[in-house]
């Protein structure tokens, strides 16, 4: 790679940013307020080849978590032949019995993958986690790259670097492919929720509608928008970004009241799609992603190109066994927490916390996964003048159409903090672009 | 897709109303503050008296701060953009993230300025950031409704304003002349004889300025 001229054109990046409400919003002592999310403009570099190793593993990933949703929802296959313990599946938050029997248009259910992997110092790639869910941070980098080059031309006149800032038409094209007839909606919270730039970048890009619960109606089995002059317009497909639990007060939670009453009965008539479908927590699931290489050969009867990070699940006795023997030196993880939350370094504990920990993991071994903490390839940022080292991970996101499509870049998020293997923005991390270069 | 939900048609009104209101009061402002540098301290009591606002203040240094940057007080020039980016930041898929910029841009001015020894120097900031944003309205919306509806917001604000202001006559018939062309190339429903009076009105040998207010705070139905 040639040398790179953005490094000194970090502030004026930043600028930009904020001058585009480049934000996310965060509560805190019960206050909204909205932050920028710093940004360092020194690149996460992806070498070609590299990225089409990544690339194959991924929609290997995805393809065979996609068939595993399809299979709990349906058949069961996989838990009559023993590969996945039926615990994991009906004990998990991420599991609705509503969904069972019910098939979404074109048997898509993760439209939208965001996958989390780490390279370690070894330079392997390995899996931290499947987000199937609502998956956000694509637009960050997206806006990032646009404001990089017009910062500093140069740098991509002198490296050769896939242009990152197609992911509106993939997922345009997903959203498209599972359309069932009528318009396509983004469906937002508001402007309250952490991701609503997101939300409203994404609506911009796409060209599809941005709107809330209250701006959709059900009627005669169909979905409609309503303008303010009265005129009702069919919407064919809804990309979400509410959580499964809000999304119908009819169907799911009944307080809910940023959904939409009786959406999910049209779903189920196939009279609309979901973006992603409800239900597919299960497959995002800790608990569940230890059994991902499992999947993988069950489904597609290929072995895993992807690995996870070395997991035990202190549900099996000879897992527990190892947890207990080697506990200072995994991190352990609440299966119902998420954001960075419920984490757990051994080495970190007091002796007293360690003994309360303990307890609560034989109470409750259901509950936790352990992994072997890797040894990160810190990746460099600026700080001030000074290049200096910082854990780093990666967001890859896999959208799913007529064929499963990869997106050549990726959310690289880091911590500013040099003691801290927490790179979510909730906990004061920032992000980076992150560069597949094309030759 | 060429469709406006009722929610984002309110929005893009207000939006017009209060980037308006910024652009105008910070004008007015500008006047008085040049007054009472030396020659007329208290002219801020006049000033308040003028836009039908609650003189809270108590002194001129107390004006300058509050009604510029104070949060709580709901009539300041910060509160009033606040507004005006509430609603804007909630329509990017309507207007575009290039024209959200300028709103912002025309915050992080107000901001700057409540640091500054000289704040009209960074409020001038703020109205070329409103100018830009109407500017790139006109330049850059595609859908004619979307900004007819900004417009109209702008020019009810503007002759709400003005006829507070007691403007001249000519001033009241050009804005009276340019709501009456804009407002029937919006799906928005209004009260046509409320039109109808106001272009009455201005055409009066003695303005009445009080029903101009009333009658252009009632022009929009509900």
């Amino acid at each position: 790679m040639r040398e790179v001229d953005l490094y000194r054109h970090t502030d004026t990046v930043n600028e930009l940013l904020a001058r585009y409400g480049v934000k996310f919003g965060i509560y805190k002592n019960n206050e909204f307020k909205e932050q920028l999310f710093p940004f360092d403009a020194i690149p996460r570099v992806i070498g070609q080849e590299e990225f089409s190793y990544l690339e194959k593993g991924l929609k290997q990933r995805v393809l065979a978590l996609n068939q595993f949703i399809c299979d709990i929802y349906g058949a069961k296959q996989i838990i009559r032949d023993k590969v996945v313990p039926e615990e994991f599946v009906y004990l998990s938050s991420g599991y609705l019995a509503q969904c069972e029997g019910v098939m979404p248009s074109k048997g898509v259910y993760t439209h939208i993958a965001g996958i989390d992997l780490v390279q370690g110092k070894n330079r392997e790639w390995y899996i931290l986690e499947d987000n199937l869910r609502v998956p956000s941070g694509a637009s960050y980098p997206m806006i990032a790259r646009e404001l990089c080059r017009r910062s500093s031309p140069r740098t991509f006149q002198d490296n050769h670097v896939e242009d990152n800032r197609n992911y509106a038409q993939l997922l345009r094209a997903a959203m498209d492919h599972v359309n069932t007839g009528g318009h396509t909606v983004i469906l937002t919270p508001g402007r309250y929720n952490a991701a609503y730039f997101e939300h409203s970048y994404l609506a911009e890009q796409t060209g599809a509608h941005l709107v809330t619960g209250s701006e959709l109606t059900v009627e005669n089995d169909h979905l409609y928008f309503m303008d303010y002059s009265g005129r009702k317009e069919p919407v064919g497909a809804v990309y979400r970004r509410i959580s499964d639990e809000y999304l119908d007060p009819m169907n799911f939670n009944r307080e809910s009241v940023i959904g939409i009453p009786h959406i999910y009965d049209i779903y189920r008539k196939g009279n609309v799609a979901l973006l992603n479908a409800p239900g597919n927590g299960v497959a995002d699931d800790k608990g569940i992603y230890y059994f991902v290489p499992k999947m993988i050969r069950y489904y597609l009867g290929e072995e895993p190109i992807l690995q996870n990070a070395p997991t035990y699940l202190p549900f099996y006795e000879e897992d527990m066994a190892y947890v207990l023997e080697h506990f200072d030196r995994l991190v352990l993880k609440d299966v119902a927490e998420a954001g960075g939350y419920g984490v757990v370094f051994g080495s970190g504990m007091t002796a007293q916390r360690k003994a309360e920990f303990l307890a609560l993991l034989k109470k409750e071994p259901r509950r936790f996964i352990a992994q072997e903490v890797i040894d990160f390839l810190d990746i460099d940022i600026m700080e001030g003048q000074d290049r200096v080292p910082r854990k780093a991970d990666l967001r890859a996101f896999v959208l799913l159409g007529e064929e499963p499509m990869v997106w050549k870049s990726g959310l690289t998020r880091f911590s500013r903090d040099p003691d801290s293997f927490i790179v979510n923005s909730s906990q004061g991390g920032g992000f980076k672009d992150t560069w597949v270069l094309s030759q | 897709m060429g469709i406006i939900s009722v929610e984002n048609a309110d929005r893009l009104y207000w939006l017009g109303r209060y980037s308006e209101r910024v652009y105008t009061t910070i004008r007015l402002f500008a006047k008085s503050f040049d007054d009472m540098i030396d020659s007329y301290l208290d002219s801020y009591a006049e000033f308040c008296k003028n836009l039908d606002i609650p003189n809270i203040y108590t002194s001129r240094d107390n004006f300058i701060e509050r009604y510029c940057f104070d949060e709580t007080d709901p009539n300041s020039i910060y509160s009033n953009l606040k507004r005006a980016y509430d609603n804007g930041v909630v329509l990017r898929e309507e207007i575009g993230s290039e024209t959200v910029s300028y709103i912002q841009l025309a915050v992080y001015e107000l901001q700057r300025a409540r640091e500054s020894q000289a704040p009209l120097v960074e409020l001038q900031r703020v109205i070329d950031n409103i100018l830009a944003f109407w500017g790139i309205v006109d330049d850059s919306i595609d859908s004619e409704n979307v900004r007819n509806i900004i417009k109209v917001g702008k020019r009810v604000e503007r002759l709400d304003l003005y006829g507070r202001l007691h403007m001249s006559r000519e001033e009241m018939q050009r804005e009276v002349n340019r709501l009456a062309g804009r407002i029937p190339r919006t799906c928005l429903r209004y009260r046509e004889d409320n039109l109808k009076v106001l272009s009455q009105i201005v055409s009066d040998p003695v303005i009445d300025y009080c029903s101009i207010v009333q009658k252009v705070d009632d022009l929009l139905e509900e």
